[in-house]
């Protein structure tokens, strides 16, 4: 049986043990007569066909799609989560979408309307239209925007209306979101996901593409500058890497090619906003914002705040800078105001609305409070502010004397039923409630829905996946988003890896992929050896081994060697994200870099952790511990950080680019010198020494280059000139501080008289001078004179970092409270 | 009255602040019983950037930013007030109180701008104590002018004044339970009182003259920045009608009392506030009002009621 045919037969047979369970919901997929909906005639065939076994390559395939574009989502206080994507889209047609998207375009009019009437003259609070209470009690309500000297007409560019369907199939609007609606990022990447894992399916439905409506958006806010600007600047504003939906955040900028930044990449002066870009300030007239309005300005809103610009406020009250949405648009999405949209609508616009909201009770008005302490059993009690509170686990008496005490801080809301999709979920598809976002955007002088959505399916009011939204065509002719006239974006990449904040990511991108790459190489010269130990035990080789995993512990901190189990100390050093040095660790800091960064970047960066990711889950899941499944991973771990040497090939050679080279080739520098001052400043007799040493130049790519130069006789001497002073091995100090310097020197910052560019060319000059005869020279059991030239290396490099840090990367102090640091009396008016 | 008004701030740093931006609150509003004259804000050392403009409440309000490296900051807000003492009519003052309240009579003239003052703000929330305390002068029908005073009359009993009792950030319910405070807790307070019960009301920031004349008391708060409340007692002849109290000294407000602005609570009317970037660890803050009595104007002609 078929995925359809199996869902269909489910949905429509009454069961014997659920009648009567649940609601009774509209199916997005399945009639009542046991048929596809009209909307899934076109593609019934392929659909129909499609079977467990389909859907199960499809859900593997989108699973390992979504991991290699490294899409993530977080709920408040948990770690990033892999973003969840169902194969079966929502298919909406030409004839149902229709009167949606008029209701949508109608309500964002409204909506903006609302906003432009509560910031100025506030004519429906006075003529009684909507209770003053709703505005004034809703933390939304941003009073420092509300003056006569601040006039925004159009402070409502993007909007998203959340919907659900009653039973009978009618949408019905939860609620709206006017501060930073987040998704559309999420709902491209469903797109292009599933229109490669499904390319017949999507071929055949004839949908419309999402592209000109990113075009659109992109012009929208161009246009959105204040005066006549011939190029304004337009930056995408980020609470940061940790937030929720950074992924969401990062694919906007990305896609429409502005940066990412954060409050800390931005200031103000002279009432224009301003970005650091090396030392220079650079105007932005545009900033698209996720950060919510109380957290955007600690001067005027939250003084507490790290993630706004101190004067934000002041430049959009002057109009030097325009905020999208303004700063005062959150009051929109009070679910108060839904009870009183209809007349609203009315007065604002002079029209019936079109789109009906869910069936709400403000308590702050008497006869609304009457209607929800009458029906508390089927009404959803909830908080006009949006806070989380769970409301439904209180007494009833409880609930009560709360509406009491503080009517206008709640609402009651009918329970809808939602409509149902089917869900893949252990093998089969089951049906599972779904809302629908849209997005609206002013465009020109009228507002276009998005034609098309994001679908999450819910459970207990949480999300637990979604769906990517099909809208047909009526007629193939018409272009997609209804948009002929919008231009093809041109220049999609943000050309900006300028703010101090990026370098310092793209430094430690390139000092974590390189320590990553190192150690990898490390264990797996350090496993062969110890397996070929293992197989044919001799003298010299536990010695030998012990001198090795001493260099690991150096490099990767000390581990589990006491247990006496190689292999469990090869996969701490390989899984142990809490290990600092471990790889797992380096991994772990080198996405987060990335994550800062993610609009910089080709999406292939994601894949590399799709595969390291994938080679630790074998390692770890493995229940027989076999020794080669360590070398194996560390092997697969090691191409997937190899790939990223592919991606930073291909990137434009601006700072950010010198940036990583210069993180990269300062690590490499340490590492070699770490590894050569574990292994080589000991003498331990001459096989002992040339096992170690055959291990060190396997774990620095370097034993073939040896074998050429000095036919296969491994002696001190040779290995350090390879690896300390010549210049033509990229895996040697040499080289790579020459690549550093080169590095240094072409950005912007650079001097060629800056601490750091002294610093190397000391060391640079240093090491021409040393002489390998000298180093090796031999006293006792050691190489007194090449233990100190590396212990002064580590010194020095550590000193490049330093410099780097301070001349590159800082952005100067955070804003505090004028009041933060006084220690003496506080004016406390008396 | 006529006053020569002086309120200096002055912040000093261990170390260079680089960037300062600040909001101020400081120059009093022009009012039927007050006229302001010749009055400016100065800033040392000298703002890249400021701008004055009228926040919601209809404030003065003064922004700026000094972008030169400054190890010391002094903001002050200097000029000349002429205030009368403000009069209420009798009528307002005999309503019942209960009829005063725009939450639950949001039809009344005027009652849709003054709910704004009657729910819970950022530092005035409605703590049980507070409505329990307040009910006994809010007894049934009584008249509004007559209810308030009593609760006025009440706070300045059962508290003290007790500078070491509080911090700018003290909350209501911490008054209550020391029993002490000073005129913004006591501002605060009475706020909670009254909104609690749904009267609207607001925070009044300001000043106290300095030296009392002759043959009357020195007030407690002069030498400072001064708070107390004012009550909503309803639309008459076209305009909104407030009762003023300084629960403080347990009066009315008179000529010895100067408006500067009025909010919600001290959080909307800070005298000063801002943001400063600095490596800076320490730094302390010096805060001088001196409200000076000036012979009567001159020129009469433009003499308030």
């Amino acid at each position: 049986m078929t995925v359809l045919r199996e869902y269909a037969a489910g949905v429509t047979q009454p069961t014997l043990d659920g009648a009567g369970g649940g609601p009774v919901r509209y199916d997005e997929v399945v009639g009542p007569d046991g048929a596809l909906r009209t909307s899934w005639k076109g593609m019934a065939e392929l659909a129909v066909a499609l079977t467990p076994a389909d859907l199960r390559r499809v859900d593997d395939d989108i699973v390992r799609a979504l991991a290699d574009d490294g899409v993530t989502y977080s709920r408040p206080g948990e770690r990033a989560g892999a973003w969840r994507l169902d194969p079966l889209p929502v298919v909406i047609d030409a004839a149902q979408w229709a009167p949606l998207e008029v209701g949508l375009a109608q309500r964002a009019e409204l909506l903006n309307a609302v906003l432009a009437d509560l910031y100025g003259p506030q004519r429906l609070l006075a003529d009684g239209v909507l209770p003053s209470a709703v505005v004034h009690g809703h933390p939304g309500f941003v009073r420092v925007v509300a003056r006569s000297s601040t006039h925004d007409p159009r402070p409502l560019v993007l909007s998203a209306t959340d919907l659900g369907r009653d039973d009978r199939g009618e949408w019905r609007v939860l609620a709206d979101r006017a501060q930073a609606p987040s998704g559309l990022g999420y709902a491209m990447e469903n797109r292009r996901v599933l229109s490669r894992v499904m390319p017949e399916l999507y071929r055949e439905a004839g949908l419309h593409r999402m592209e000109p409506f990113f075009s659109a958006l992109r012009s929208a806010l161009l246009q959105s500058a204040p005066g006549d600007l011939a190029d304004p600047r337009v930056v995408v504003l980020s609470p940061g890497s940790q937030s929720e939906t950074a992924y969401d955040q990062a694919f906007i900028a990305s896609a429409l090619g502005f940066p990412l930044v954060q409050g800390s990449d931005l200031v103000v002066r002279e009432g224009w906003v301003q970005m650091r870009v090396f030392g220079r300030l650079e105007r932005v007239d545009v900033i698209l914002r996720r950060v919510d309005a109380t957290w955007s300005d600690p001067l005027e809103l939250r003084g507490d705040s790290q993630l706004g610009v101190a004067g934000l406020v002041e430049a959009t009250r002057r109009g030097r800078v325009r905020v999208v949405n303004g700063l005062g648009a959150g009051v929109l999405e009070n679910p108060a105001l839904l009870p009183y949209l209809p007349a609203i609508c009315e007065r604002l616009l002079g029209e019936e609305l079109r789109l009906p909201s869910l069936p709400t009770w403000w308590c702050g008005d008497a006869d609304g409070l009457e209607h929800v302490l009458d029906h508390l059993d089927t009404l959803q009690v909830r908080r006009v502010d949006g806070a989380a509170v769970d409301l439904s686990g209180l007494r009833r008496d409880t609930l009560v004397a709360m509406l009491v005490a503080e009517p206008h801080r709640f609402v009651g809301q009918q329970r809808l039923p939602l409509s149902q999709s089917p869900t893949w979920e252990n093998g089969r598809s089951v049906p599972r409630p779904l809302t629908l976002r849209t997005f609206t955007l002013r465009y020109g002088s009228a507002y276009r829905p998005l034609v098309g959505g994001l679908a999450s399916l819910v459970e207990d009011g949480l999300s637990i996946g979604s769906k990517d939204v099909w809208v047909l065509k009526g007629d193939p002719v018409v272009p997609d988003q209804g948009l002929a006239e919008v231009l093809p974006m041109t220049n999609t990449r943000a050309s900006t890896g300028t703010v101090p904040r990026i370098l310092e990511d793209m430094f430690w991108f390139g000092r974590y992929a390189e320590r990553a790459e190192d150690l990898l190489r490390l264990v797996l010269a350090v496993h062969a050896q110890a397996d070929d130990y293992r197989n044919r035990p001799r003298s010299t080789g536990a010695a030998g081994l012990e001198v090795l995993l001493g260099a690991i512990t150096r490099l990767a901190g000390p581990g589990l060697r006491a247990a006496g189990d190689l292999d469990a100390e090869f996969r701490s050093v390989l899984l142990d994200a809490r290990r600092v040095g471990s790889v797992s660790h380096a991994l772990d800091g080198l996405r987060s870099a990335l994550a800062g960064v993610r609009d910089q970047l080709s999406l292939d960066v994601w894949r590399a952790f799709g595969t390291t990711d994938r080679a630790a889950q074998v390692l770890e899941s493995g229940s027989v511990h076999h020794s080669h499944q360590v070398a194996e991973s560390a092997g697969r771990m090691l191409t997937g950080i190899l790939s990223l040497q592919g991606v930073t090939a291909s990137m434009i050679r601006d700072p950010g680019w010198r940036m990583i080279g210069v993180g990269r080739y300062l690590e490499r520098s340490l590492q070699v010198v770490h590894l050569l001052a574990a292994t080589t400043t000991v003498r331990r007799g001459l096989d002992v020494d040339r096992e170690v040493l055959n291990s060190v130049l396997a774990a620095t790519e370097s034993a073939v280059t040896h074998r050429r130069r000095y036919r296969g006789s491994v002696r001190p001497g040779g290995v350090l000139e390879l690896l300390l002073t010549d210049r033509d091995n990229p895996r040697s100090l040499g080289f790579s501080l020459a690549q550093v310097a080169e590095h240094l020197a072409a950005l912007p910052a650079s001097t060629g008289s800056t601490r750091p560019e002294r610093v190397v060319a000391d060391l640079v000059a240093e090491l021409a001078e040393t002489d390998i005869a000298t180093l090796v020279a031999i006293g006792g059991e050691s190489r007194p004179n090449l233990e100190v030239f590396l212990a002064r290396c580590v010194t020095q490099l550590t000193r490049i970092a330093d410099g780097v840090a301070e001349v590159h990367l800082t952005t100067g102090p955070a804003p505090r409270p004028l009041a933060a640091l006084v220690t003496s009396l506080e004016a406390v008016p008396s | 009255m006529r006053y020569a008004v002086r309120h200096t701030t002055t912040y000093t740093y261990d170390a260079p602040v680089s960037d300062s931006l600040g909001v101020a609150h400081l120059v009093p509003r022009s009012l039927p019983w007050q006229r302001v004259s010749s009055y400016d804000v100065t800033v040392t050392p000298t703002p890249g950037d400021r701008t004055a403009d009228v926040d919601y409440y209809g404030n003065h309000v003064t922004y700026f930013q000094v972008t030169e490296p400054h190890e010391r900051l002094v903001v002050e807000g200097a000029g000349e007030v002429d205030v009368a003492a403000p009069v209420v009519p009798p009528a307002p003052l005999a309503a019942p109180w209960e009829t005063l309240r725009p939450l639950l009579v949001p039809g009344a003239p005027r009652a849709w701008a003054a709910t704004d003052l009657a729910l819970p703000s950022a530092q005035v929330d409605h703590p049980a104590g507070a409505v329990e305390y307040a009910a006994r002068s809010l007894t049934a029908r009584r008249p509004v002018g007559e209810a308030v005073t009593d609760l006025m009359h009440r706070v300045h009993a059962d508290f003290d004044y007790d500078k070491t009792a509080t911090t700018v950030t003290s909350t209501v319910e911490h008054t209550f339970e020391r029993r002490a405070g000073v005129c913004q807790d006591f501002a605060h307070l009475m706020l909670a009182c009254l909104r609690s019960h749904g009267l609207a009301a607001r925070y009044v920031s300001g000043y106290l003259a300095t030296q009392p004349p002759p043959g009357k008391p020195r007030l407690v708060g002069a030498d400072a920045s001064h708070a107390w409340v004012e009550v909503w007692l309803g639309e008459h002849d076209g305009a909104d009608t407030w009762l003023a109290l300084d629960p403080t000294n347990d009066q009315a407000v008179g000529d010895r009392h100067v408006t500067v602005a009025w909010g919600r609570d001290y959080g909307d009317v800070p005298p000063l506030k801002g943001v400063i970037y600095t490596e800076a660890k320490r730094s302390t803050m010096q805060v001088s009002v001196d409200v000076a009595p000036l012979p009567p104007d001159p020129d009469p002609t433009g003499d308030p009621s």
